[in-house]
This record gives structure tokens, sequence and C-alpha cells, in this order.
């Protein structure tokens, strides 16, 4: 019982921002602050002559090439999980049927808008695809086989630690941007679009890691094994699709 | 006893700026930053060039040099008094000969962009992306008319072990290139397969036409041509192994699962 409370509190960490007390509040959550953003350069921008940007730094480019391949892998493996958890599960629990579609249709969405982004900013993608693609849907599978709890722990573990690596993520972009602003540069749409994208992105991500535990995530056998194993071997997959 | 005192000032006064241009931070990013594919930003301005302004202003009066001279010191020298320099000036490009055909290869690869727009803007350009990668790939080919009669020459220099890692870079930047180009979006394992077909068609065909005397370059025409094909039949044969593969496989798994097998 320790355990599992031990696995379950980062989860929360997550959205403990005042916003997202609520679940119907969160995917609003950090809408407001982008706009304000978005007001706030317009206004600079309108008022005093044209800011220039701020060449991107080598640094800089290999952080983002390496953030848009690994969230790539990742959607890739996250489409793959619900699509072979998808007739084990069903067959037993039919009601599960609009839920696993909304989560592969949000996973599917998520994945194209990688897909485009790869292909815009011309980035390498991860060279370990097929292993990605085997491992998924072995995952997925093979949680789903072993019944509905196990797959909902599947997905409690996976966006516990995707939730953890977007917000690692726009922690670093917002970073960037704050240094930016300080410096005097204006900061382009290609930038801010990608900060409301991840955070849409990763809300939509923790509402299905809410709809996991909201169906018993926690009652998997062994728990904690499950959710130990499955979190470290995504830290892992992140690891390596960073840089491979 | 003026004149040789006169010159070293102006030799040294000249030294002094192309120093601070070889340890710019632009070259050692440059060498640094061999095997990475770093995020290309539409919004930002573009990192400096791999060539700082002395280098780029030899190394393009140089150019002009190496129909006559090749791909070699001579033309660098050349250059550098063309460009109102000192004999020594060429010094500051610690890989002599291999700098002047790295200038050509990526002045060449950046020249493609505009090209690509103007033949892509015809009404008869070619439809799909496997015919704009041909007529990008014949685009590139053709670019090398005017130094081709030297290129073995420069090849023999790029083969050597130190140069190879660049040399190997510059062509995965090509058809990488080539591949954006025309349009193609695929960021699948098939991104990797295409850019190595692309690049072993690309240097069959630049060296078959090292040795092509025809009229406009016919036969190299015909041989990229036959190597593009291949290429097609061989894809499309994978291709439809795969699909018969995992179309078999479903259908596998499917009459299980209708048969009532917990999978």
């Amino acid at each position: 019982m320790l355990a599992t409370r031990a696995i379950a509190r980062p989860a929360r960490r997550l959205c403990a921002a005042p916003q997202c007390v609520s679940l119907a509040q969160r995917s609003l959550s950090t809408t407001p602050a982008i706009k304000a953003q978005h007001v706030s350069s317009d206004a600079a921008s309108g008022t005093a002559a044209p800011k220039k940007r701020k060449p991107l730094t080598q640094e800089q480019r290999d952080f983002l090439s390496s953030a848009l391949r690994v969230n790539q892998s990742g959607e890739l493996a996250a489409v793959l999980i619900y699509t072979a958890q998808g007739p084990p599960i069903l067959r037993k629990h039919p009601h599960l049927r609009p839920l696993m579609a909304h989560m592969h249709d949000q996973e599917a969405e998520h994945f194209k808008t990688f897909n485009s982004l790869i292909h815009k900013h011309r980035v390498r993608p991860s060279a370990l695809y097929p292993l990605w693609s085997v491992m998924a849907t072995g995952l997925g599978w093979s949680t789903a086989v072993m019944g509905r709890e196990a797959a909902m722990a599947c997905t409690e573990a996976v966006e516990t630690e995707i939730g953890g690596h977007y917000n690692a993520q726009i922690r670093t972009l917002l970073e960037m941007v704050g240094q930016w602003e300080a410096e005097g540069y204006e900061v382009g749409p290609e930038i801010t679009d990608l900060l409301s994208t991840l955070r849409r992105i990763r809300d939509e991500e923790l509402e299905h890691l809410d709809h996991a535990l909201e169906n018993d995530a926690k009652d998997a056998e062994p728990h904690w094994l499950l959710t130990g194993v499955i979190r470290a071997g995504c830290r892992g997959a992140i690891w390596v699709s960073e840089r491979v | 006893m003026a004149c040789p005192t006169s010159a070293r000032a102006a030799l040294r006064a000249s030294i002094r700026p192309l120093r601070t241009v070889a340890t710019s931070p632009s070259t050692s990013t440059t060498s640094s930053s061999l095997y990475r594919r770093p995020y290309h930003s539409y919004d930002h301005p573009p990192p400096p060039g791999p060539f700082g302004a002395t280098e780029t202003a030899i190394l393009a009066a140089a150019y002009k040099h190496v129909p006559e001279h090749g791909f070699t010191q001579t033309a660098l020298t050349h250059g550098a008094r063309d460009a109102g320099l000192p004999d020594i000036s060429p010094s500051v490009l610690t890989n002599g000969p291999f700098t002047l055909i790295k200038y050509h290869l990526i002045t060449q690869r950046q020249a493609l962009a505009e090209r690509s727009r103007q033949l892509f803007e015809r009404d008869n350009a070619p439809a799909g992306v496997g015919g704009k990668v041909a007529a990008l790939t014949w685009e590139r080919l053709l670019a090398n008319k005017d130094v081709i009669h030297r290129w073995q020459e420069a090849l023999a220099v790029m083969a050597q072990p130190s140069y190879v890692p660049e040399s190997i870079k510059e062509l995965a930047a090509l058809s990488d290139e080539i591949w954006f180009l025309a349009g193609d979006t695929a960021v699948d394992p098939s991104w990797y397969t295409k850019r190595a077909t692309l690049s072993m068609v690309y240097t069959t065909t630049e060296l078959s036409m090292t040795n092509d005397h025809s009229p406009d370059y016919v036969e190299t025409g015909k041989f990229l041509t036959r190597r593009l094909d291949e290429v097609k039949s061989v894809g499309g044969a994978l291709g439809n192994i795969g699909q018969w593969v995992g179309f078999t496989a479903n259908a596998g798994i499917n009459i299980l699962r209708s048969k009532g097998v917990r999978i």
C-alpha cells in the first residue's frame, strides 16, 4: 500500500498548480496564460519598432530536434498501445469502447501533429522506430490480455511518465522564451505555437491518466511491479530516442 | 629592400582578420555538429554559414579557377590573388583543397532550392514525388558540368580517411535536401531507406558521369533513369511482400479471435 501511494504521488504533482483543482477545469487551465502571452507580444510589437528574433543556438536547435523526435516516437508508441489493447479489452468489457476510441483518436491526432512538425522542421525520425513499434504493440497487447486493471495500470504508468516528460520540455521552452524576452528579443509564433501544442497535448495525456485511475488502475495485481517496470521502460525509451 | 618589408606588413595586416575568421565559433560548431541533423527554424535567423567572410571571398574567387587548375592549392592561390589577398592567405583554410570541394558541394546543394522553384513552376513540371526526385537529382548532376573533368581528383581527395566523414555528411545533406524539396513527407523508417538509396544512386551516377563524353550527358541521363527504376522496382517488391505479410498476419489473428481464442 505504501509503495502504491509513492508511485501515485508524482502523477498528482503534475497538476499541483492551482488552476487544475478539478478535472473539468484542467483542459482550460493553460489557455489563459497563452492568450495573455500572445496579446502582450502583439501589443509590444504594435507600439514599438518591430523587434528582432534571436538566432537559435546550437544547444537550442539540438534540444528542439531531440524533443520533436522523442515526442513523435512517444506518440507512435501510444497509438500502438491503444490499438493493441483494443480487441482483448473490448471483448470482455464492451462498455469501454467509447473511452478506448476517444483515447486512441486523441493519440492518433498527437502522432499526426508531431509527424508534420518533424517534416516541417526537417528533424530526423528516431532510427529505432521499428523497435518502438514492436515494443509498444507487445506492451499494449500483453497488458490487455492480463485484464482491464492491468491495461489501465499500463495507461497510468505511461501517461505519468509522458506528462512529466512534456512538463520538462515546456519548462525548458519557457526558460528559452523568458531569456529572449529579458534580452528584448521577439518570440516568434513558431515557439509560442509549439508551447501551446505541448500544453494541450500534456493536458490530454493527463486526462487519460485520470480515466485510467477512474477505471481501477490501482486494483491491478501486482500494481507496484507493473507500473514500476513500465515506467522504468518508458524512461529508458525516452532517454534512448532523444539520442538515436 | 623596401619592397619585401611592405609586403610583410601587408601580409601581417591581412593575416590578423583571417585568424579571427579561422577561430570564430562558426567554424568550430560546424565541425562539432557533424552527425547532427538540427532543427530547421522558419522564424529565427539562420545560424552562421560554414565559411567566414574572408574564406568565402577566397573560395568564390578560387572556384572560378577550378576548371583550369582543378581542386588544388594552385586554384586557391589564384583565387586569393583575385580577391586581393596575399598568396599565403589560403592557409586559413586548414583543409586546403578539400575546403574548395566542400564549397562546391555546399553552394550547389543550396542552389537546388532556387532551381526547384523554377523547375516546378513550369507547366510541364514532373508530377509526383518520384518524378521530382529524378528531376532534382538530374539538376544537381548537371551542376557538376563545369568541373566534371576535375571531379575524379576531387573524389580521390574526398576518399581520404580524414575527409570521409564530412564527405558522407554532405552526401546525406544532399539527399535529404532533394527529398525535402520534392515534397516527400514520410517520417517513418522509409525516411532512412529513401535517403540511403538516393545517396547510392547519386554517387554511382556521378561516378559514371566523370567518364561520360556523350553530348549533353545523355548516357548519364539514361544511367540515372535505369538506377532509379531499379530502386523503384525493388522498393515496390519489398512493399508488396510487407503488405502481404501484414495482411496474412492480421487475417490469421482475426480468424483465431473468431474461433474464441483469447488474444
